[in-house]
């Protein structure tokens, strides 16, 4: 294992950017690792732009440098696009198919996005987590852990390094009853999908 | 695996505290709501306080009667409270006191990005400062020793990235089940009556603690020695000696450099430093923000005929948070290295597209009731003549009213501001000047001026936005809604009640009734131009608390739809709400409602002028209760 790992979580405030943070860290501690979630809160929750900062590690410092992270979860494309700087060229990106505009604001189209992320990240997989979260939960509310499912199923090395089975203890400590049952379920379909994508991609090259 | 501010308060709670209060602001805010939660369960008395200089004021008076207690603010709040802080210090305490400052470098929600280990130096108080979340927990019991052995007031001081940082931690203690919490107030004028002659005296005393403080607190963990006799040596605390050992690590010079990890940088104990200046030649202090270390550094250096270099600002950013990048530059100067950090991570940098990412400020919440607020004022303005009117802001999620299209806050500087640069500017300036202040906002620090300008007989209007919450800061109740931080019921404060009280003639709108509003609004501001004293107290929920009573009580709030064949696109509905729920699709000429955000505060139904927005769902009967109702 690399000495620490580096997650980077991005959205919009409000699209359960936080929750889905707490939700790694505490997989990692039931792995047995030490972390460090750093968070935004007040002003920037109103609706802004957020980054969550993910290290597993021995006793890391707070945030991820610019170019430093392994992975990022975006849960909204324009904020995938915004925060590519944090990648590097062997960082995996998975983000939701989903582009929430700010208001009054001119902004590009998802091909255009997409084909520039294309360009800088070979590792780019994008879930459109919004429909699988309503399909199952009834709300894009879960699209978080829809997004965290997936990114298990195609990062080996996040599943190998917090392991699926913790990311369920981790629900269990956030969710409750019938809540809790959604979320399982919609964590184990969006890792098949994830798993079943990567294969794919993995044939195809 | 606890937040930084949580560890904070469960340490407190080991260490035996009777007492807590706070006003919330970012990022201290999570300390008190952990503590609200439980402090019943663990007979430890909780408040929401209506500003930080009371919060203090309440805390303090159980630690002069002998009951650990904590309060916590935010750097600027620690300004409110400065008067007492200067005076805790002369009159000192009877047990544990400690003062959570959690600044906020970066400026991440603030005014400002003030180094509160200033006011230790002005107070004459210790500063403590973790470096992490894991720190925090173990250094805010030190902090309750180090004030009940010194009988004074200790400031534990975190960063943004301490606070809301999240660690596994692992607890070392169980909280008390038993506590003795009645206080005993000793009669002793001579400590508690800060007359002159008494100030005096009591000045004395907090020199002999201070400079016994320098010269006895060198000891571990306040100041650790690592690898102490090289040449070479790094002083860092706080959040910095973080991203100061992993940087070594990175370059694998963690042996090969003295590094000294200060956790009291205020005041910096002496010995330690000395025996450093005897055998490094050579010394970086890494420190964020201010030169607090730096300038102490170099004065025991001065004293002690140091002949080598100390270096700090030079290299270290004043401005701004740190991160691993810049400190890692910094220390790779220090060492004379080529690396930098653009070497190590190679970053494929930002995309590029056309047209570019677009910005994304924080915006108002879809529902938000300061929008229909807003977006009323500006009409009622227009219908009543009133023409450029300065609306003076203040601190809250509606200072965003800053912003396209509302312009309804054109100034911003600190809590209560509103009100008291609305009575200047009122004397001063021909336009009309109309304070807008949230409510919260107006309890902790607006009515002083709300008073002044009725006293001064200051022409200007004073519009309370009753969301019936502390909203930015995560929802505390406040005096306004009758509900103590412990969710107990109590006596509840009403705006227009204050306001009425001391000289306004006060109209209490309800804005999801925007037409209504607007006429109410406009007959205001006439009575306003003849010279009356005008209030407008503003009452409709926060969108978010309303949403969530919903999801709970299974409330069907209405969600809107545009109906394609009457909208004309002529984009009204978007250009005037700017509501994060209305969106236009590239290359659409009609716009439509994100139907998963509508709450259903229907401002843009009832600003289209062709009727084209419409309820698509069938809403509960009595839906707009939750609202307007606590």
């Amino acid at each position: 294992m690399k000495r620490v790992y580096n997650i980077a979580i991005v959205g919009v405030g409000g699209q359960g950017l936080l929750t889905l943070g707490s939700i790694l860290g505490e997989s990692a501690i039931h792995a047995g690792l030490d972390v460090a979630v750093a968070e935004v809160h007040g002003m920037s929750q109103r609706g802004g732009s957020v980054i969550v900062y993910v290290r597993i590690g021995e006793e890391p410092s707070p945030l991820i440098p610019i170019g430093g992270a392994d992975l990022m979860i975006s849960m909204e494309l324009l904020e995938a696009a915004r925060y590519t700087q944090y990648l590097n060229k062997n960082s995996i990106l998975v983000t939701n198919d989903f582009i929430w505009p700010p208001p009054l604001a001119k902004y590009p189209s998802r091909e255009t996005i997409i084909t520039a992320l294309r360009e800088k990240i070979p590792e780019l997989y994008i879930y459109d987590a919004n429909k699988v979260s309503s399909e199952i939960t009834g709300s894009i509310i879960s699209a978080n852990i829809a997004l965290l499912g997936f990114s298990l199923g195609v990062n080996e090395e996040l599943r190998n390094l917090i392991g699926l089975e913790n990311v369920v203890k981790a629900l269990e400590e956030t969710f409750r009853g019938r809540v809790l049952e959604l979320n399982k379920k919609l964590l184990y379909k969006s890792f098949e999908d994830g798993v079943k994508i990567a294969e794919e991609k993995r044939s195809t090259r | 695996m606890l937040l930084g501010n949580e560890a904070i308060a469960r340490a407190a709670l080991e260490a035996g505290i009777c007492v807590a209060t706070a006003y919330p602001g970012t990022p201290s805010t999570e300390i008190m709501e952990a503590l609200a939660e439980v402090g019943e369960q663990c007979g430890v008395y909780v408040e929401w306080s209506v500003n930080e200089k009371t919060a203090f004021e309440v805390a303090y008076a159980a630690a002069i009667s002998g009951l650990r207690s904590i309060t916590s603010m935010k750097h600027v709040g620690l300004n409110v409270a400065a008067d007492i802080l200067m005076s805790s210090a002369y009159a000192g305490v009877e047990n544990g006191f400690v003062v959570v400052s959690a600044d906020d470098p970066s400026m991440h929600s603030s005014q400002n990005e003030q180094d509160n280990r200033w006011y230790g130096l002005l107070a004459h108080l210790p500063v403590i400062e973790p470096s992490n979340a894991r720190e925090a927990y173990k250094f805010t019991k030190l902090a309750f020793e180090l004030s009940t052995q010194y009988k004074i007031p200790v400031i534990l001081r975190t960063t943004t990235r301490i606070s809301h940082t999240r660690m596994p931690i692992l607890l070392e203690d169980d909280i008390p089940t038993q506590r003795n919490c009645k206080g005993q107030f000793k009669f002793d004028t001579s400590r508690w009556v800060l007359v002159p002659g008494n100030a005096r005296r009591r000045k004395l005393e907090l020199m002999k603690t201070w400079s016994a403080i320098r010269e006895n607190e060198g000891r571990e963990p306040l100041v650790t020695i690592f690898n102490p006799g090289i040449e070479k040596a790094i002083i860092a605390g706080g959040i910095a000696y973080s991203y100061v050992r992993e940087a070594l690590d990175i370059l694998g010079y963690r042996d090969k450099v003295t590094l000294v990890k200060v956790n009291l940088p205020v005041p910096l104990p002496l010995k330690p430093v000395k025996q450093v200046l005897e055998y490094s030649s050579e010394v970086l202090v890494v420190e964020e923000l201010d030169p607090i270390v730096e300038m102490q550094v170099k004065d025991i250096a001065l004293t002690s005929g140091f002949k080598g270099r100390i270096i700090g600002k030079e290299l270290v950013p004043v401005n701004y948070e740190l991160n691993l990048e810049t400190v890692y530059n910094a220390v790779s100067k220090f060492l004379g290295l080529e690396t930098t950090s653009e070497k190590i991570w190679s970053s494929v940098e930002q995309v590029r597209t056309d047209p570019p990412i677009p910005p994304r400020p924080p915006v108002l919440c879809a529902g938000c009731p300061h929008r229909e607020t807003f977006y009323i004022l500006k009409i009622a303005a227009t219908k009543a003549g009133l023409k450029t009117p300065v609306y003076t802001g203040d601190i809250g999620c509606y200072t965003l009213g800053f912003q396209k299209p509302f312009e309804t806050q054109s100034t911003c500087f600190e809590m209560g501001g509103s009100i008291g640069v609305a009575s200047g500017l009122a004397k001063v300036v021909s336009n009309p000047v109309i304070a807008v202040i949230g409510d919260s906002t107006f309890f902790h620090a607006g009515i002083p001026p709300a008073i002044n300008a009725v006293y001064n007989d200051s022409n200007i209007v004073v519009v309370v936005l009753d969301n019936m919450t502390t909203a930015m800061t995560g929802h505390q109740p406040h005096p306004g809604t009758g509900v103590s931080a412990t969710g107990k019921q109590t006596t509840r404060i009403l705006p227009e009640k204050v306001l009425e009280a001391v000289g306004y003639k006060v109209y209490v709108i309800n804005p999801m009734r925007v037409k209504e509003s607007i006429e109410i609004v406009a007959k205001a501001f006439e009575e306003y131009r003849k010279g009356v004293k005008i209030a407008i107290v503003s009452r409709m929920k926060c969108a978010l608390e309303v949403a969530r009573i919903a999801r709970r009580a299974k409330i069907v709030l209405p969600v809107y739809t545009i109906i394609q064949d009457k909208c004309t696109g002529c984009m009204a509905c978007i250009n005037l709400t700017a509501c994060p729920a209305i969106m236009v699709e590239p290359g659409a000429k009609k716009p439509r409602i994100l139907g998963e955000l509508c709450v259903g505060c229907g401002l843009c139904a009832s600003i289209c002028p062709y009727k084209a927005i419409e309820i698509a769902n069938t809403p509960s009967p009595d839906y707009e209760k939750i609202w307007v109702e606590l």
